[in-house]
């Protein structure tokens, strides 16, 4: 069987353009796809996880309904249960986590409190001027990536949206296009753009303050270990050209000044909007970690850090995010889902998950699901089953079901969880 | 034993990002992910050589993985995301929720120690205090 058009679950470009051959209820091929998501649709049947509860110290393999019957009592008896993860999921599985959580009077959080929370926390400051993908490809004549790396991280984003493709306004691709990295060390999409600028590390934000301050006519010199004459050469760029865009990355949001490095930025494009059309747009990582934002948002009114203890929403990063939580010891049961904290968490934090019951939710074997009490295995959504993501620019697209699988939908799982815990 | 203090910076590889889809468990995985990159001059003061072991210390933790030659600037060294890398990066966000997982202050030694299989990596945690 050969599907076409299917939209990829690995990171926020949600290509849209894969195809993929079926054999014998198994992924055979993959055609259009990156390395990432190659692995990702090829390996699928690979080191899956089963269910099991931890008796007597050791993991052991039990029905399913038994390991359901086991979550739903361990998240009804805890006193402050903390629910993380969520980003590669789907939605409908998202907004089933926000309710139990509601239910269970539980912290809710998303793994943007590790990659864009400082995104966010920078637009509730000072807004964003955004614009889709679809836009970059049409319109963009100059493309600035800053502290990211998608030759790396996000491998079709330079062919699909942002470097070479031809649209209404870029008929001649790559060459109607000036492309601009900034960043502290030179990596594979240095090679993609015209212009390289080092950045010292933890100095964006004094770069980024010193294109804003040329912009209004200042002259800073040399800042950051860029020259001034460069400084001087790009603040022009950025203002003679017909449409620009800033692509930033973790580079800005987990050096030093975290949300204020995004808070410069975002400053930044609003001034250049005085001279000409620009917008910025964060590389999100997993492919529905914007969806976890927007979940969280239109059932809480926030993105993430969600705590309903009072029994309504309360937002706090820093306070509700998941490191915060774990390291300071405060929840005593976790549900992680759709995410593995414990290879991504600092271990100071992590440790904690291995001290409570930790319950695992997720379609493969996770360093978290060797910690924990209970794993419940689930369907990979976009490849097993259905379900919407949204794109790194906040377009929603939807995910399709390409292999019959034994597994359950991550939705179906947390919709028997709140039935047992109501129950 | 030679030392030098660096930069310290994580982040996503293509060996990384393809490996761990593969399985977080396996052999290819802790190759991809137990590894550090640094500039070739910084290898010689240090006297590590490529494939070589090394120790990562900071405030936080202590780290032993593989060392990689890079061309990354003098002074700062590359870990890809993982839990090597996380062993030495500190779990207080400055009240964001955000660890300080880029720009950490660190001392590379050399060091005949083993890098830590997946295996004993979870017992570390486990053992945190």
């Amino acid at each position: 069987m050969i599907y076409k058009n299917i939209v990829c679950p690995l990171c926020g470009c949600l290509c849209d353009d894969i195809e993929v051959v079926t054999e014998n209820g198994r992924v055979a091929d993959v055609k259009n796809a990156c390395t990432f998501s190659k692995s990702k649709f090829l390996n699928h049947a690979k080191d899956r996880a089963k269910p099991r509860i931890k008796k007597n110290g050791k993991l052991v393999e039990v029905p399913i309904e038994e390991a359901l019957d086991e979550a739903a009592e361990v998240l009804k008896k805890a006193d402050f249960p903390l629910i993380y993860g969520l980003s590669s999921t789907e939605t409908d599985a998202q907004r089933l986590a926000v309710e139990l959580a509601e239910l269970i009077g539980a912290s809710i959080d998303n793994t943007s409190s590790v990659c864009h929370g400082p995104t966010i926390q920078a637009a509730q400051d000072c807004g964003a001027a955004k614009c889709t993908l679809g836009e970059v490809k049409n319109r963009a004549d100059l493309v600035i990536f800053w502290g990211c790396n998608p030759a790396e991280a996000h491998i079709k984003h330079a062919t699909r949206y942002s470097i070479t493709p031809r649209g209404l306004y870029t008929e001649s691709g790559k060459k109607g296009r000036e492309i601009v990295h900034i960043d502290v060390r030179e990596t594979k999409t240095s090679k993609m753009a015209n212009i390289f600028v080092k950045v010292k590390p933890g100095q964006d934000y004094e770069l980024l303050s010193a294109f804003r301050a040329v912009l209004k006519g200042y002259d800073g010199g040399d800042v950051a270990g860029v020259p001034s004459e460069t400084i001087k050469q790009l603040a022009e760029k950025m203002k003679s050209c017909k449409f620009g865009v800033i692509f930033f990355g973790l580079g800005l949001t987990m050096t030093g000044g975290k949300h204020m490095n995004v808070d410069a930025a975002l400053r930044l494009v609003r001034d250049l909007n005085d001279h000409t059309k620009f917008a910025i747009i964060p590389m999100r990582g997993h492919y529905n970690v914007s969806g976890a934002n927007d979940v969280m948002t239109w059932c809480t009114g926030y993105p993430y850090a969600v705590n309903f203890s009072k029994g309504y929403p309360v937002y706090n990063p820093g306070e509700f995010s998941a490191v915060d939580i774990l390291a300071r010891r405060e929840c005593d049961a976790t549900l992680i889902i759709a995410s593995d904290p414990v290879a991504h968490f600092p271990a100071q934090a992590s440790k904690h998950l291995a001290k409570i019951p930790t319950i695992v939710i997720d379609p493969k074997v996770s360093l978290t699901s060797l910690i924990a009490k209970i794993v419940i295995p689930s369907a990979i959504a976009g490849i097993e089953c259905d379900g919407t993501a949204y794109r790194m620019d906040g377009i929603p697209l939807r995910l399709k079901k390409v292999i019959d699988s034994e597994f359950s939908p991550d939705r179906e799982i947390l919709k028997r969880i709140i039935e047992k815990v109501k129950a | 034993m030679n030392y030098m203090k660096v930069i310290l910076i994580s982040g996503r590889t293509v060996e990384q990002g393809t490996s761990l889809e593969i399985s977080k468990t396996s052999e290819e995985y802790s190759n991809n992910v137990a590894m550090i990159m640094m500039n070739e001059n910084d290898m010689k003061e240090i006297g590590v050589k490529e494939g070589e072991n090394v120790e990562v210390n900071t405030k936080f933790g202590s780290a032993v993985v593989r060392c990689k030659e890079s061309k990354i600037d003098h002074g700062i060294a590359f870990m890809p995301y993982g839990p090597w890398v996380n062993m030495v990066i500190g779990a207080d966000t400055q009240g964001t929720g955000m660890p300080d997982s880029k720009g950490v202050e660190a001392e590379i030694l050399t060091t005949d120690k083993d890098v830590l299989r997946i295996a004993n990596v979870i017992t570390h945690i486990k053992g945190i205090k």
